[in-house]
């Protein structure tokens, strides 16, 4: 407990988070509601981390800036926060209850106190990236195979933003899941933000973003399969391949997935491993049928 | 192939096509649905080609392969015409020497072979003719007039059944009486919902901007439904004509207007045949600048959907045809203002589309007289479940659930007991057997607490549990639900959980009331169409197998015998011949027993997977 607060005068000692994100950002709030001094250090330039850069958070699917924002409002103009942002921690000293923390202040250039953001200085500069606003990081680059079968895929669709779904199709349909690093460059190529890729892919059934096995089992699991038995046969596979429908074994043999119906309802109940369709499937043939999938 | 560029020229290619055409040719088709191929149909045509070659035929029988015939069940189905004989389940057990005889029977006064009959499962008898097995002989095939008829493939054989010679006499007419032709035939759309066709495509054409979309909504969610596959795979010119009139009808002398057509990805030969359908279409000059030399120009666009229920629903299909994320939005504006890309769009289902063409062709007063009152036409429905015929059956509107069961499906499988038929899919409901005698109409069905739905119609008999139905449709909501409004989202959850619930044998008092609470609170305040019937089958199931839920709650007990949680598996010692058969499949060892004494199945150690069950050919295993 190094420092008198200036909170009150009851409570003592001041508190330092590193990292601005929503969990350092509601623990500021916490601890300044409660009286503590708080010192947020934040390595870019803006609070807010991974958050902001979402549509939607999982599992409720509720909108990602409407939850945040207010909280960068409130942690932004907070009495008890004080935001230490560009700056990172590089030693740790002390001991619990009595920390010292040496902080490197990376150079700003623009005094924080003063500056408004109203962007004039951006627009007047007239040599580029001087002025600092937090942008992505260009992506890695790509791997050979991927970025040739990436410019192929693009410009067979002459890089059209309304074909993103189909382009997301041929990538898919090519590698059998959507690698992210391809996501990104495929961002910067059609000049949309990776996050309206990412929802666009996580929100369709056909996609993955995880590698997926050598065979691909879909059970059909449409109604008239439901009724013939198809739910005995996904226990059967599940219990056999002991993965979940939507996961992949361990030695990447088979990927394990249900969908909702082939329209095979005459062949019920029905299955296709790699696309074949095989009908009026039992339970006592699965293992056989496996076998025919090394 | 020169653009066909008016009327007399697409006459006189059709009398061209005709005329090259011998009525008594040998002709041998084989079905290429998906449902054939499954069983093997490709094997079978290359072995017929092959075959035919061998005996020096090739030149004077044609082979051809066609679209689905609907008796899926019974594929792969090879027709010999002109007798019209039909032969089913070729190939699946002996390949050659089925092939081998169906090429001998050709020669002049050979018998045709027999054993490939279809034969009656009640009088046993073998049935030789196309028109005579009672699964088609009570149907009445309009949207799949040519399905099974025409390579899909070869856009000269739909030209050759009158194929695009609606759209030449509509564009004679003008676009608003061919409006009143549609309104007058009350064709209502056949995606389910049941609004009036003519009407809605009134609408858009009525609505200010340009240009104007005209969408086929060909994303077949239902589970259990896969009529308009079928349409897509057997007959894809018609789908396109149809759109060609409604395109010509809602934008027709007004401004442009851009087709698009959104097809599941599940649906690979759908794709293909539609994407072929397309290219022939633009040679021939049915599609793309002036068609057949007036000046109406249209085009259309296939796009791939990629595994989303919801997409079915028009405002979620328009975003996800724009490259977003398939929500769906709140109307109005209703997409007849602004749709797709903010524009006037108009969205129909294949079969609407399919049916068009018919009508424009025959008048309203055919099309209604095939019907009832404000139910003009047919409907295809999938016959799916535990019915002896499955497959897919056209019938007029206003036929009783009992003909299409009994008299088209040919009762229920293993002479069990009917039970009930879930139509409409996640959106509709059970419909018991009380209320059989039911005719099949949109208003009908929803007084059943039903709707008509895309046509899935799934047979279940006692051996179904209705209370695992209702599971089974919530799963797959809470599965499909967008997540974008909360009634949908979190309120069929909680359905789920309780069901779940109850299925695992943990029901309490009250449930049943909650989940009719719950059901009729998400009814009223989701925001799509399939928030708003979600809690349907839940809430039918409820009305007409309250006993069924009862029994699963308070005595612990699921009648249909298919809850894991409730049942237990035993061997009948009077039954059991003590053959092993059992014992050899049980995956945990669970059966034990002397050769050729009654076996013993250790309930401790059963995972309950049924598979003794199936194998056992004596019925000596038990569900408790």
């Amino acid at each position: 407990m190094s420092d008198n607060n200036d909170g009150g005068g009851k409570k003592r000692g001041s508190v330092l988070i590193a990292g601005g994100g929503i969990g350092g950002m509601q623990a500021a709030l916490d601890l300044g509601d409660s009286g503590f001094k708080v010192h947020m250090v934040q390595r870019d330039a803006s609070i807010g981390g991974t958050m902001v850069k979402l549509d939607k958070t999982f599992p409720t699917g509720d909108c990602a800036m409407c939850m945040i924002s207010p909280k960068m409002v409130e942690v932004g103009r907070h009495p008890n926060v004080n935001i230490i942002s560009m700056a990172e921690i590089i030693d740790v000293g002390g001991v619990p209850g009595d920390f010292k923390v040496k902080i490197r202040q990376k150079a700003r250039s623009v005094n924080p106190d003063l500056c408004t953001g109203c962007g004039a200085c951006t627009r007047a500069c007239p040599v580029r990236n001087v002025i600092d606003v937090p942008r992505p990081a260009a992506p890695p680059p790509l791997e050979a195979e991927m970025e040739t079968a990436l410019t192929e895929i693009v410009e067979a669709h002459d890089g059209d933003k309304a074909a993103l779904i189909t382009i997301l199709q041929d990538v898919n349909e090519k590698f059998k899941y959507l690698p992210q690093e391809m996501l990104a460059h495929l961002a910067v190529r059609l000049g949309i933000p990776e996050t309206h890729i990412l929802s666009v892919a996580t929100f369709y059934n056909a996609f993955s973003l995880i590698p997926v096995g050598r065979h691909i089992i879909e059970l059909c699991s449409g109604t008239a399969c439901h009724v013939k038995g198809a739910g005995r046969l996904l226990d059967r596979l599940r219990e056999q391949l002991k993965v979940e429908a939507g996961q992949t074994t361990a030695d990447q043999r088979f990927t394990l997935r249900t969908v909702n119906c082939i329209g095979c309802c005459a062949l019920a109940p029905a299955m296709r491993v790699d696309g074949e369709v095989y009908g009026y499937v039992k339970v006592s043939e699965l293992p056989a049928i496996l076998k025919d999938h090394p | 192939m020169e653009p066909i560029k008016n009327l007399e020229e697409l006459q006189s290619l059709r009398d061209r096509i005709v005329a090259g055409r011998d009525e008594n040719q040998l002709l041998i088709t084989v079905c290429a649905g998906t449902g054939c191929l499954s069983n093997g149909s490709a094997k079978v045509a290359a072995a017929l080609k092959e075959e035919l070659d061998a005996a020096g035929l090739k030149g004077r029988v044609e082979l051809k392969t066609t679209g689905c015939h609907g008796f899926c069940e019974r594929g792969p189905i090879v027709v010999v015409e002109p007798a019209g004989i039909l032969y089913q389940a070729v190939g699946r057990k002996k390949l050659e020497k089925d092939v081998k005889e169906i090429v001998e029977s050709l020669a002049e006064g050979a018998e045709p072979v027999e054993r490939l009959f279809y034969k009656d499962p009640e009088t046993k008898k073998s049935i030789r003719g196309y028109e005579e097995i009672p699964f088609y002989a009570k149907q009445k095939r309009v949207a799949l007039r040519n399905n099974g008829i025409i390579d899909p493939t070869r856009i000269e054989d739909f030209i050759a059944r009158g194929g695009y010679g609606a759209l030449a006499k509509a564009l004679q007419m003008t676009p608003e009486e061919i409006i009143a032709t549609l309104k007058e035939s009350t064709l209502r759309g056949r995606g389910g919902a049941g609004f009036l066709t003519g009407q809605k495509w009134e609408f858009c054409r009525r609505a200010e901007g340009f240009p104007k979309y005209i969408i086929c909504n060909a994303d077949e969610g239902d589970p259990g439904a896969f009529m308009d596959r079928s349409i897509m795979e057997g007959d894809p010119h018609s789908v396109i004509e149809g759109m060609l009139i409604g395109a010509y009808a809602i934008a027709g002398g007004q401004g442009p207007i851009q087709g698009y057509v959104y097809v599941r990805a599940e649906y690979p030969l759908a794709v293909q045949n539609l994407t072929t359908a397309l290219k022939q279409a633009k040679e021939y000059g049915f599609l793309g600048e002036n068609i057949l030399g007036t000046d109406f120009s249209f085009d259309i666009k296939l796009n791939k959907g990629a595994g989303a229920f919801v997409c079915g629903e028009e405002t979620a299909l328009m975003a996800s045809v724009e490259g977003r994320p398939g929500l769906p939005r709140t109307r109005p504006p209703f997409p007849a203002n602004k749709g797709l890309f903010g524009k006037p769009s108009n969205i129909n289902n294949v079969e609407t589309f399919a049916a068009v063409p018919v009508i424009v062709d025959r008048g309203p007063d055919w099309f209604k007289s095939v019907g009832v009152d404000r139910n003009g036409g047919t409907k295809v429905f999938s016959l799916v479940g535990k019915v002896n015929n499955t497959g897919l059956v056209e019938v007029p509107m206003g036929t009783s659930i009992r003909e299409v069961v009994f008299g088209i499906g040919g009762g229920i499988q293993g002479g069990k007991k009917f039970k009930a038929v879930q139509t409409g899919g996640p959106s509709g409901g059970c419909i018991p057997e009380s209320l059989i005698d039911l005719p099949l109409t949109y208003e009908g069905l929803m007084e059943a607490g039903s709707i008509m739905g895309s046509g899935g119609m799934i047979v279940v008999d006692e051996e179904t549990c209705m209370v695992d139905v209702a599971r089974y449709f919530l799963k797959f909501v809470t599965e499909e639900s967008c997540g974008k409004c909360v009634p949908c989202r979190e309120g069929t959850k909680h359905m789920h959980e309780i069901l779940e619930r109850i299925c695992a044998g943990e029901g309490k008092e009250g449930d049943i009331e909650t989940l009719e609470r719950l059901g009729k609170a998400i009814a009223a305040t989701s925001l799509c169409g399939l928030g708003q019937t979600a809690p349907n089958p839940t809430l039918s199931t409820i009305k007409y197998f309250r006993d069924e839920y009862e029994a699963h709650i308070k005595d612990k007990r699921c009648p249909g015998g298919v809850c894991k949680a409730l049942i237990t598996y035993r061997i009948d010692p009077d039954a059991c011949t003590g053959c092993g058969v059992c014992a050899r499949n049980c995956p945990v060892e669970a059966i034990s027993g002397e050769k050729k004494q009654p076996h013993q199945l250790d309930a401790s150690k059963c995972v309950k997977c049924g598979a003794c069950r199936e194998k056992c050919k004596f019925g000596a295993v038990i569900i408790d």
